[in-house]
């Protein structure tokens, strides 16, 4: 008696832990993660999912990656409106760290610190992460601004409020406000380049290729390549971005 | 525009370390401290005079109609400083038409709406509708009509229906009490939810902003209701005063203690952007953070309600601390808010270095355009309290 | 029902109402199709002007400057990292084929010091670069203070280019 309710239990509870776990299986494969939070859907299998590769090892800054984002993108001239900048780290043999972008690096950089001082320097070139879970995105009050099923992270500026949100919620330091359209703006990795299959003007101007674009869903994209043939990683993993923007040689400075 | 890129050029001089380009301006400027400053003002009034209703603490009495006076006039200009701080102001309306779920800030016009319209104005309409009815039909003129209008051209009021009213009105406010909550420490949430801002993102933000909320509301209709009694020459209540000083009291030790917690568990934790924090409070908000809110918005304030819960000077000296008190509080509040919304675009994103925050006396940003959302909420009080004075109201004891 | 609880709710009725046809009225279209965003907005985006054009479209007057590039250094760049944007300057030459080009779509003929240096001025970030390809070992780093210093006495500054041919350094 004793005997048959143990095994009639723990059959119970075979039962009940299948279930639980199929259930919990299930749901989890159903919603990988809660797409009712964002405009696109998660990483597909079919499509585009464009991402971006920078070798920090490669870029020389000469800046003609920012230059080329501003003209192409009639971005103000001013040093205040980025879609696209570079920035020199020199780390100094005292420890400390010095981070400069003299106007977003258009103009190119210039050596500041004389080089017995300098333990090592590099460039990083920042742009839009296009993140997979952007919290750009995720806070837009109105909807104006999204994700295209390709992964590129949209401004909607016939619709855009310019309540600034956006701005504050992305950890990169990627948006600003139009001054003169008064509504956000961003990286759209040149879409309208895109569209016409060119690729976006900073990496189709940068001179050392140090800039890789492609699709992460094709195996035999230059990006997959470059992705498996180097430790490459993404700026603030902690914050759980979903960042689609990897750099080879990441410094842990960089931020 | 010109002067916007003018200012941009003088902050950019002053720059120290290394910002992001994008972060040389600051986003939120003087509008966006305003704002939750303004809602605070109204969620802590409600609560006051839901003191008196809910919780039945009688000796608030005299307050309890200009409280809920207070919270609906500035209530009616809380959304103001964040309308005209959009790039795109006309477009306002989209954040109700097409409101997108995950933005902590979307939400924002139903909570508002709630708010004013089921919360507020249904409490005071079935407080005043009777007082209305026969204000209507004792005035002429303009009065007159507005008394109509605003009691919809009722007549009912038969012992019945103003039992009734009260009924509902009671069970407004007890709706009315997490309404309070949820305005403001949702407020609280559009800042902590920012996980990209180390400064902001912290759980406790709505809880924080939830009881410096109430301490400012509570000092505001402290300091309204000394102003009015000396301008009606009427005899000040030191009972309620003393009562609600207590309630300050109370509530400003959970709000000092809950900062407290939070700068605490800051310093324990100390993460990544520890450094970079440490340095901008010590350095460009020491002024606003310690002296403002720290020193004379907080402590000065708690030692000072402190001692007066074990001894009491004579009324007059009351009367006077009374009066210095809210006005610490209000600056201290005032200041906190500050804090959080420029001290939190201070810093780089980046954590190695700073940029400062300037702004002009005019323009749709500057000093003026914020006074004057501080200063029509006042008019509309003033108008609200001719209109509907309190004082005037049959007496009917909330039951 | 008392008869003022009837004239509240009917006034709140009414403006849920008004709320519900305004929101009917001014809800874009094509608004929720694709998701919680204007779905035209994604076409619109696709409309902006392009100011860069492909390296080919260059080649297709610019044959014996090609062939020159295509045997020194700089043969992997772009015509467009050095001169700017083209793309208006090769679809006008496309269209009025042999009319002479407008000042304002005239490309920048850079030469100066500053112009190469933006790649080639010594700099503790850049030595370290190595370039897989077979003839580049990397960008030459040149001190530009120290390089065939400009003749203070002539007060001209010796250009780059006087001596470099920037197709083929």
């Amino acid at each position: 008696m004793n005997q048959d309710t143990t095994k009639l239990s723990r059959r119970n509870f075979f039962k009940a832990g299948t279930v639980l776990a199929s259930g919990v299986a299930i749901a989890s494969a159903l919603t990988p993660y809660d797409g009712l939070l964002f405009a696109a859907e998660s990483p597909g299998a079919k499509g585009k999912w464009y991402g971006i590769g920078i070798d920090i090892n490669k870029c020389i800054g000469c800046g003609k990656c920012a230059n080329a984002c501003k003209q192409e993108n009639n971005v103000p001239k001013d040093p205040f409106y980025f879609r696209s900048w570079v920035e020199q780290y020199t780390i100094k043999n005292d420890g400390s760290i010095l981070v400069e972008s003299p106007s977003g690096g258009v103009n190119g950089f210039t050596q500041s610190v004389p080089d017995n001082e300098i333990y090592k320097s590099f460039f990083v070139p920042k742009m839009c992460n296009h993140c997979a879970k952007s919290p750009c995105t995720q806070v837009c009050p109105v909807g104006a601004t999204f994700e295209t099923e390709e992964g590129i992270v949209l401004v909607d500026e016939k619709y855009c409020i310019g309540c600034r949100y956006c701005v504050q919620a992305c950890p990169y330091g990627c948006r600003y406000i139009h001054p003169e359209k008064g509504t956000a703006d961003k990286c759209t990795l040149c879409f309208h380049r895109l569209k016409h299959g060119l690729q976006p003007a900073c990496f189709e101007i940068c001179p050392t290729e140090a800039r890789i674009f492609g699709d992460l869903n094709d195996p035999g994209s230059k990006l997959n390549y470059f992705l498996k043939n180097h430790n490459c990683m993404v700026v603030k993993p902690h914050l759980n971005t979903g960042s689609k923007l990897f750099y080879n040689a990441l410094s842990p400075e960089v931020r | 525009m010109e002067d916007h890129l003018q200012n941009l050029y003088e902050v950019l001089s002053k720059v120290e370390g290394y910002v992001y380009p994008n972060e040389i301006e600051l986003n939120w400027s003087i509008l966006i401290v305003l704002y939750p400053y303004i809602t605070g003002l109204v969620a802590g009034a409600f609560i006051l005079a839901s003191l008196e209703r809910i919780f039945k603490i009688k000796v608030l009495k005299p307050t309890y109609g200009i409280a809920l006076l207070t919270a609906f006039s500035f209530m009616l200009v809380a959304t103001m400083p964040l309308v005209s701080h959009l790039g795109k102001p006309l477009r306002a309306y989209e954040i109700m038409i097409t409101p997108h779920s995950s933005s902590a800030m979307a939400i924002f016009g139903f909570v508002y709406l709630w708010y004013l319209m089921v919360v507020l104005f249904l409490e005071i309409w079935f407080d005043y509708r009777r007082d209305m009815v026969i204000w209507g039909n004792e005035s002429k003129g303009v009065k007159r009509f507005l008394y109509k209008l605003l009691s919809l051209w009722t007549t009912d009021i038969s012992p019945k229906a103003v039992a009734l009213d009260d009924r509902i009105g009671y069970i407004v406010t007890v709706i009315g009490i997490p309404s309070a909550f949820l305005l403001h420490g949702y407020v609280g949430f559009i800042f902590g939810s920012i996980k990209a801002n180390p400064w902001w993102s912290t759980v406790l933000m709505p809880v924080i902003f939830l009881f410096s909320a109430m301490v400012s509301g509570i000092a505001l209709v402290m300091l309204i209701y000394i102003v009015l009694t000396k301008v009606r020459k009427q005899l000040i209540d030191m009972e309620c005063l003393d009562t609600i000083a207590k309630y300050l009291f109370y509530i400003l030790v959970i709000d000092f203690a809950l900062e407290g917690l939070d700068q605490i568990h800051r310093i324990y934790v100390a993460e990544e952007s520890f450094e970079a924090l440490h340095k901008l409070v010590f350095g460009k908000l020491f002024y606003t953070l310690f002296i403002y809110q720290g020193l004379l918005g907080t402590v000065v304030p708690l030692l000072t309600l402190g001692t007066l819960q074990f001894y009491k000077p004579k009324a007059s000296i009351r009367k006077i601390i009374y009066i210095i008190l809210p006005v610490l509080v209000l600056m201290g509040i005032f200041f906190m808010r500050w804090n959080v919304v420029i001290g939190g675009q201070l810093f780089s994103k980046s954590f190695y270095g700073y940029t400062t925050f300037k702004t002009g006396l005019i323009g749709m940003e500057g000093y003026l355009m914020a006074a004057t959302w501080l200063i029509i909420p006042f008019l509309i009080l003033s108008f609200l309290l001719w209109l509907l004075p309190p004082w005037n109201k049959i007496e009917t004891s909330h039951e | 029902m008392p008869q003022h609880i009837k004239r509240l709710i009917s006034v709140f009725a009414i403006f849920i109402v008004l709320f519900l046809v305004m929101r009917q009225v001014l809800k874009p279209s094509s608004f929720g199709k694709l998701g919680h965003f204007r779905a035209d907005a994604i076409y619109e985006n696709t409309l902006k002007p392009m100011h860069y054009t492909i390296a080919d479209s260059c080649t297709k007057c610019h044959k014996s400057v090609r062939a020159e590039k295509d045997k020194g250094f700089h043969k992997r760049l772009k015509c467009e990292v050095c001169h700017g944007p083209g793309l208006k300057h090769s679809l006008f030459a496309e269209q009025f084929k042999g009319k002479e080009l407008p000042d304002s779509l005239k490309l920048y003929k850079p030469g100066e010091r500053k112009d190469c240096g933006v790649c080639h001025q010594k700099n503790a970030a850049r030595i370290k670069i190595q370039f897989d390809t077979i003839n580049t070992t990397m960008v030459h780093q040149i001190d530009l203070a120290e390089h065939n210093p400009p003749d203070l006495k002539a007060n001209e500054p010796a250009n780059c280019i006087d001596c470099h041919n920037p197709h083929q350094p």
